[in-house]
C-alpha cells in the first residue's frame, strides 16, 4: 500500500518536474529544505532560552537566545545555497554483472565562486557519501545501483542533498535523469569448456601467424607476397628467397549460440558469458554468434564489452546498444 | 586527528575546547571538586581517544550519573536556580564524556556548552565576561559544524573562519530580534534567589576579621545627579543599620517592630538616579537621608534604611531624592532608645568604664561626650590601615588601649560601644562613603573599597546625628577616599590608576563603556524599545508598530542574506565575446531557437541561420566576426567593436 503510494508519488513528480536532460542545472525553485533532527532540537533548546530570557527578564539571555536563532536561519540560508545553481552531468556508466552494482558516475560542476562543500548523493538505503565541489571546478561521485537482472538499468530518480554548514537543515533536489547503465548476464559457473578453436574464419591462415620477429629465410613459393621477398638475398646471388616471421599465437574462437541446444535463453547467456570472460581472460580472440547479430573474432577490452553488452540485451529491444 | 579514528567521532577535541570554555566561566562559583572531576572526565577522554582505550561499562556510567545527582542534590538541596542547574549541568558533561561514542553523545554535549554560556550570563551581565562567553559561542557552533558538517580535510582554524563568517552574518538579525522582540512586564514562574556570595555590604560587621571589601576595585553603584553634586564631605551613601551587639559583632534588628520616626527636611533637595549592581540584599543605597523613593518598589525603615520589596538580584535603577541636611527622629520611641542602648553583660570592662566616666566628666551632655570621643582618636596615636592586627575576645578594649590601628569599623563599632557605656543611644551604619565623578559618562561611581561604616548618636532635639570617627583618624579618608588615607604599601585598589595618568584615563573610560552597556543593554526594557521607535519616526508607538517593524526587520535581513548569497555564489564573469553571444542566444530565444548547451556557438549560430533565413545576413556576420575574434590568427580591438555593433543590431 505505502510502496504503491510512493511509487505513484514518484510518478506523479517526474511528470511534473520533467526528465532532466544533461546537463542539469539545479535552479533553486527545485531545492527542498527542511530542519534535520538535530536543528529540531536546536530550535527547542532556542525556544527556551527566549522563554527563559523573558521570565527573567535577562537581556543578555535573550541576546544569546537571538544570536542562536539567527545563526540557525542563516545557516538555513547557506544550506540551500550550497546546493542551489548546482550543475550536474553524468560522466561514465560502470556495467556490471547482474547481482552486482552499476555505477554511475556523476559530474557536480560548481560554476560560480563559492565552493560547495558537503553534497552527496542519496539513493535507497546506501550509505552517504558527501563530496566536496571547489569554487569554480568539479568533483565527481558515483551513485551505485543493484542490478538484478541483465539489460538496462535506467537511473530514473535520485536525491542530492547536503546538511553544510552546520547540520541543522537539510536541503535536497529530487533529480529524475534519463541515465542507463548495462547489466551483463550473470556468468555460468565455470566447468563446460568453450569449444574448440575455430580456424576456418577468415580464410586461410597458418598456425603461425604473426609478422613481429623475423625468424629466418625459406625458399621462395609462389604465391609468397612480394613485399617480403628477401632482395638483398637476391642481390648476393642465392637465389629467390621469403623472409620467415614469427608471432603471437593467436586463437580464435567462435561462440555460437546454436552450439547450446537444449538450454533456455538465460542459461545459454550465462555459458556465452562464461566463454567470453575466459576467453577475454587467456586474452585469446573471440567472436559471438547470437540469432540477429554476429560479432567478429577480436581482442581487447572494449571488444569484450561489446560481446557483453549484446548479450546483455539480447531479446530486450534493440541490441545494437 | 589522524585518519584512523571513527569518522563519528571527528570533533571531539573542538567539542572539548567549547566546553573547558563554557565551563570557565563557571569556575569562580563551582565547588571545587566539580571542577576537579570535570578536568579529570576531560583529560581522561582524550587520552582514551588517543590510545583507543575502550569506554567504561554502561554500570559505571549509570552510577556516576546517579552519584552526580546525589551529589548535587546534597550540596545545594535542589536541582533548581542557576547554581545548583549549572553545578548538575557540569558534571552531567563529565558524566556524558564518559560516553561518547557517536556524533550524537557531542551534539549533546555542545547543546551543554550553550546552556553553560547560557547560565553564565544569567547569572552575571558584565561587559568584561562578553568577549569570553561569544568565544565559547564561536567555539560551541565550531564544534557543531566540525561534528556535522564540516569538510573532512578543514583545520579547526578554517573551521572557526567560517563559523565567525556565519555569526557576523547572524549579528544583524540578532540585534533586530533585541531590539524589537517584545518583551514581557513580569515572569512566568517565580524566579529562584539568588544563592551566590556577591562582594557587597553585610549585614553584620565584626571588627577584627579580615574585610576583602576595601581591596575590591569593583563599582558598586553609579549615580546620575540631576542637579548640582553634594561635595565629598556629605557623599554618605546609607546602607544597613547595625543595632545589635553581642560583644564581637554587630548586626540588623530582626522580628521586631519599630514606630516610624519623622524627618524634619533643611534646604533643597538632591535628586538623583542611582543604579545599583546586584547584591543579593534588599537594601538600597541612597545619599543619607533618603526622603523619595519610588513608593511601589521600595519603603524606608524606623532607622532610616531604604529597603526594596526583593532582594536585588539584578541590576536595578531607582530614582530618589535625598536631604543632606535634616533633623531625623525628633522624638525616640522608648523601644528604640532601649534598642540602641543595649550592650552585652560581660566583656570589654575597660571601654565600659571610659564611657561612664566622659559621661560623668560631661555632665551627661552627648555634644560633649562624642567631641571628647573623637578628639581622643586624634590627638592619642591611633592609626588609620586596612591591616590591622587580629583581635581577640575583648575586641573594643583591645582596640581602644592596646593595639590602636584600625579602619572604620574599628572605629564605629569602638566609638558606638563607648557612647552607649556613655548612657547616649547610638548605632553603626554601614553604607558607602565618596565617589569618583566619571566625566566621560558624566555620573559618579561608588566602588565596593569606598564601603565605609559610621555611627549615629541621638541627640535630644538635634534627633539622630551622624558621627563619623573615621574622619577624626584620617580626615583624608574622607575627603580622598581610600588611596590617601592609608599607607603607601597597603594593597588599595586603584593606586596604579592614581599614578599613572594615562592608566587614569583608560579606567574612566572603561567605566563609562560599562555604564553605557548597562543602561543600554542590560536595563534595556519595553519602554526602551517604544522610545527606540520614537525616535525612529513613529509616533506613539504600541504593540503592532514593534511587531511590524520586528517583521519588516526580519523580511529586510532575509532579502539582504538571499542577496549576498546570490552574488557570493555568482558566476564569474564571462569574456566579451562570450557575453555578446549570450545575449544573441538569449534574442533569438524570441524566435524560438533554443541554445543547446551541448552545442558549440558556431554551430549555434548556423543552426540559427536556417531558422531565421529574414535574419540570415545578421547572424552570418555575427558569426563571422565571433569565430575571428575567439578562433582568428589576431583578433582586434576593433573585431570587438564590429560584434558588439552588429549584436546591438541584430533586432529578431
Amino acid at each position: 500500500m505505502r510502496a504503491a503510494f510512493d511509487q505513484r508519488l514518484q510518478a506523479w513528480l517526474r511528470r511534473r518536474q520533467g526528465v532532466d536532460r544533461d546537463p542539469v542545472l539545479l535552479h533553486r525553485r527545485r531545492i527542498y529544505i527542511l530542519p534535520t533532527r538535530l536543528g529540531i532540537a536546536y530550535a527547542v533548546m532556542v525556544f527556551a532560552m527566549v522563554i527563559g530570557g523573558l521570565n527573567y527578564n535577562n537581556n543578555l539571555a535573550l541576546g544569546l537566545a537571538f544570536l542562536l536563532a539567527s545563526l540557525g536561519l542563516v545557516a538555513m540560508h547557506h544550506c540551500h545555497g550550497t546546493l542551489s545553481g548546482l550543475g550536474l552531468r553524468l560522466l561514465a556508466t560502470d556495467s556490471a554483472f547482474a547481482g552486482q552494482d552499476v555505477r554511475f558516475r556523476l559530474l557536480l560542476d560548481n560554476r560560480s565562486r563559492a565552493p560547495r562543500p558537503r553534497i552527496g548523493v542519496v539513493l535507497g538505503s546506501a550509505a552517504f557519501r558527501p563530496v566536496d565541489v571547489p569554487a569554480i571546478g568539479s568533483t565527481t561521485t558515483e551513485v551505485a545501483v543493484a542490478a538484478v537482472r541483465r539489460g538496462r538499468v535506467p537511473l530514473a530518480r535520485f536525491v542530492l542533498e547536503t546538511r553544510h554548514p552546520l547540520g541543522l537543515f537539510r536541503a535536497w533536489a529530487v533529480v529524475h535523469p534519463a541515465y542507463v547503465a548495462i547489466a551483463w548476464p550473470r556468468p555460468a559457473e565455470p566447468g563446460v569448456a568453450p569449444p574448440g578453436v575455430e580456424t576456418d574464419t577468415g580464410g586461410a591462415q597458418d598456425h603461425a601467424r604473426g609478422d613481429e620477429d623475423f625468424t629466418g629465410l625459406k625458399p621462395y613459393q609462389a604465391g609468397d607476397s612480394l613485399r617480403r621477398i628477401a632482395w638483398k638475398a637476391y642481390a648476393r646471388g642465392r637465389g629467390l628467397h621469403t623472409k620467415q616471421y614469427a608471432g603471437t599465437d593467436v586463437v580464435s574462437h567462435v561462440f555460437d549460440w546454436d552450439s547450446l541446444p537444449g538450454l533456455d535463453v538465460e542459461a545459454r547467456l550465462a555459458r556465452l558469458c562464461r566463454w567470453v570472460l575466459d576467453t577475454h581472460a587467456h586474452g585469446e580472440a573471440f567472436g559471438l554468434r547470437l540469432p540477429g547479430a554476429v560479432i567478429e573474432a577480436n581482442i581487447g577490452t572494449a571488444h569484450f564489452e561489446r560481446c557483453l553488452t549484446a548479450l546483455a540485451l539480447f531479446d530486450r529491444g534493440d541490441a545494437s546498444e | 586527528m589522524n585518519d584512523a579514528q571513527p569518522a563519528a567521532l571527528r570533533g571531539l577535541d573542538g567539542v572539548l575546547v567549547a566546553l573547558a570554555v563554557a565551563v570557565a566561566a563557571h569556575v569562580s562559583s563551582l565547588p571545587t571538586w566539580i571542577t576537579l572531576l570535570l578536568v579529570a572526565a576531560g583529560a581522561w577522554r582524550w587520552t582514551a581517544h588517543r590510545r583507543s582505550w575502550p569506554l567504561p561499562p554502561r554500570w559505571l556510567r549509570v552510577t556516576a550519573a546517579a552519584g552526580a545527582t546525589v551529589a548535587v542534590l546534597a550540596s545545594y538541596r535542589t536541582l533548581n536556580g542557576i547554581e545548583a542547574g549549572t553545578s548538575f549541568l557540569v558534571l552531567m558533561a563529565g558524566v556524558k564524556l564518559l560516553e561518547t561514542r557517536s556524533s550524537r553523545d557531542l551534539t549533546v554535549m555542545i547543546f551543554i556548552c550553550y546552556f553553560l554560556l547560557y547560565a553564565a550570563l544569567l547569572r552575571d551581565q558584565q561587559l568584561r565576561q562578553l568577549p569570553w562567553l561569544l568565544a565559547g559561542v564561536l567555539l560551541a557552533t565550531g564544534a557543531l559544524m566540525r561534528v556535522h558538517a564540516g569538510t573532512v580535510g578543514d583545520s579547526l582554524r578554517e573551521v572557526l573562519r567560517r563559523t565567525a563568517v556565519l555569526m557576523l552574518q547572524a549579528a544583524p538579525l540578532a540585534l533586530a530580534l533585541f531590539l524589537l522582540f517584545p518583551r514581557l512586564p513580569g515572569p512566568f514562574w517565580g524566579i529562584a534567589a539568588g544563592e551566590s556570595a556577591r562582594t557587597g555590604l553585610n549585614d553584620e560587621m565584626t571588627p577584627g576579621d579580615i574585610s576583602d571589601l576595601s581591596v575590591s576595585g569593583e563599582p558598586a553603584f553609579r549615580v546620575r545627579f540631576l542637579g548640582p553634586v553634594p561635595p565629598p564631605a556629605q557623599r554618605y551613601w546609607r546602607g544597613p543599620v547595625l543595632h545589635e551587639f553581642d560583644g564581637r559583632s554587630w548586626r540588623r534588628t530582626r522580628g521586631q517592630a519599630f514606630p516610624q520616626q519623622e524627618i524634619v527636611a533643611v534646604g533643597e533637595p538632591v535628586e538623583y538616579q542611582v543604579t545599583l549592581e546586584p547584591h543579593d540584599r534588599d537594601w538600597i543605597l541612597a545619599l543619607d537621608l533618603a526622603t523619595q523613593w519610588p513608593q511601589r518598589e521600595a519603603y524606608r525603615s524606623f532607622d532610616f534604611q531604604l529597603l526594596a520589596l526583593r532582594p536585588l538580584t539584578e541590576l536595578t535603577t531607582y530614582r530618589l531624592g535625598s536631604y543632606t541636611r535634616y533633623r531625623a527622629g525628633l522624638a525616640l520611641p522608648e523601644s528604640v532608645r532601649r534598642k540602641d542602648l543595649q550592650l552585652p553583660q560581660e566583656g570589654n570592662p575597660r571601654a565600659t568604664v571610659l564611657g561612664r566616666q566622659l559621661a560623668a566628666r560631661h555632665s551627661q551632655d552627648p555634644q560633649a561626650i562624642a567631641d571628647a570621643m573623637l578628639r581622643m582618636f586624634r590627638e592619642q596615636p591611633y592609626v588609620y590601615t586596612l591591616e590591622p592586627p587580629k583581635l581577640a575576645d575583648n575586641a573594643v578594649d583591645e582596640f581602644l588601649f592596646d593595639t590602636r590601628k584600625g579602619f572604620c569599623e574599628h572605629y564605629a563599632s569602638a566609638f558606638t560601644f563607648v557612647m552607649r557605656a556613655a548612657g547616649i543611644p547610638a548605632r553603626v551604619v554601614l553604607g558607602y562613603q565618596g565617589g569618583e565623578l566619571n566625566p566621560i559618562g558624566g555620573y559618579m561611581l561608588v566602588r565596593q573599597s569606598d564601603a565605609h561604616a559610621w555611627s549615629e548618636i541621638w541627640i535630644e532635639a538635634r534627633g539622630w546625628v551622624r558621627m563619623d570617627p573615621t574622619a577624626a583618624v584620617a580626615p583624608e579618608r574622607i575627603e580622598r577616599g581610600l588611596i590617601g588615607s592609608v599607607g603607601a604599601n597597603e594593597p588599595v585598589p586603584g593606586r596604579l590608576r592614581q599614578q599613572s595618568e594615562v592608566w587614569f584615563q583608560v579606567s574612566l573610560a572603561w567605566d563609562a563603556a560599562n555604564d553605557l552597556w548597562n543602561e543600554r543593554i542590560v536595563r534595556f526594557s519595553a519602554a526602551g524599545q517604544m522610545e527606540l521607535l520614537e525616535r525612529l519616526g513613529v509616533e506613539d508607538p504600541d504593540w503592532r508598530a514593534l511587531g511590524l517593524a520586528m517583521t519588516a526587520s526580519l523580511a529586510a535581513f532575509f532579502v539582504s542574506l538571499s542577496a549576498y548569497l546570490a552574488w557570493k555564489y555568482r558566476e564569474p564573469p564571462k569574456d566579451w565575446p562570450a557575453r555578446l553571444h549570450a545575449v544573441v542566444a538569449r534574442r533569438l530565444r524570441r524566435r524560438g531557437v533554443e541554445h543547446d548547451p551541448t552545442e558549440g556557438p558556431v554551430a549555434f549560430l548556423d543552426r540559427a541561420v536556417g531558422a531565421c533565413p529574414d535574419l540570415a545576413a545578421e547572424i552570418v556576420a555575427i558569426r563571422d566576426v565571433y569565430a575571428a575574434l575567439r578562433y582568428g590568427p589576431l583578433p582586434t580591438e576593433t573585431d570587438l567593436r564590429r560584434l558588439k555593433f552588429l549584436v546591438n543590431r541584430l533586432r529578431p
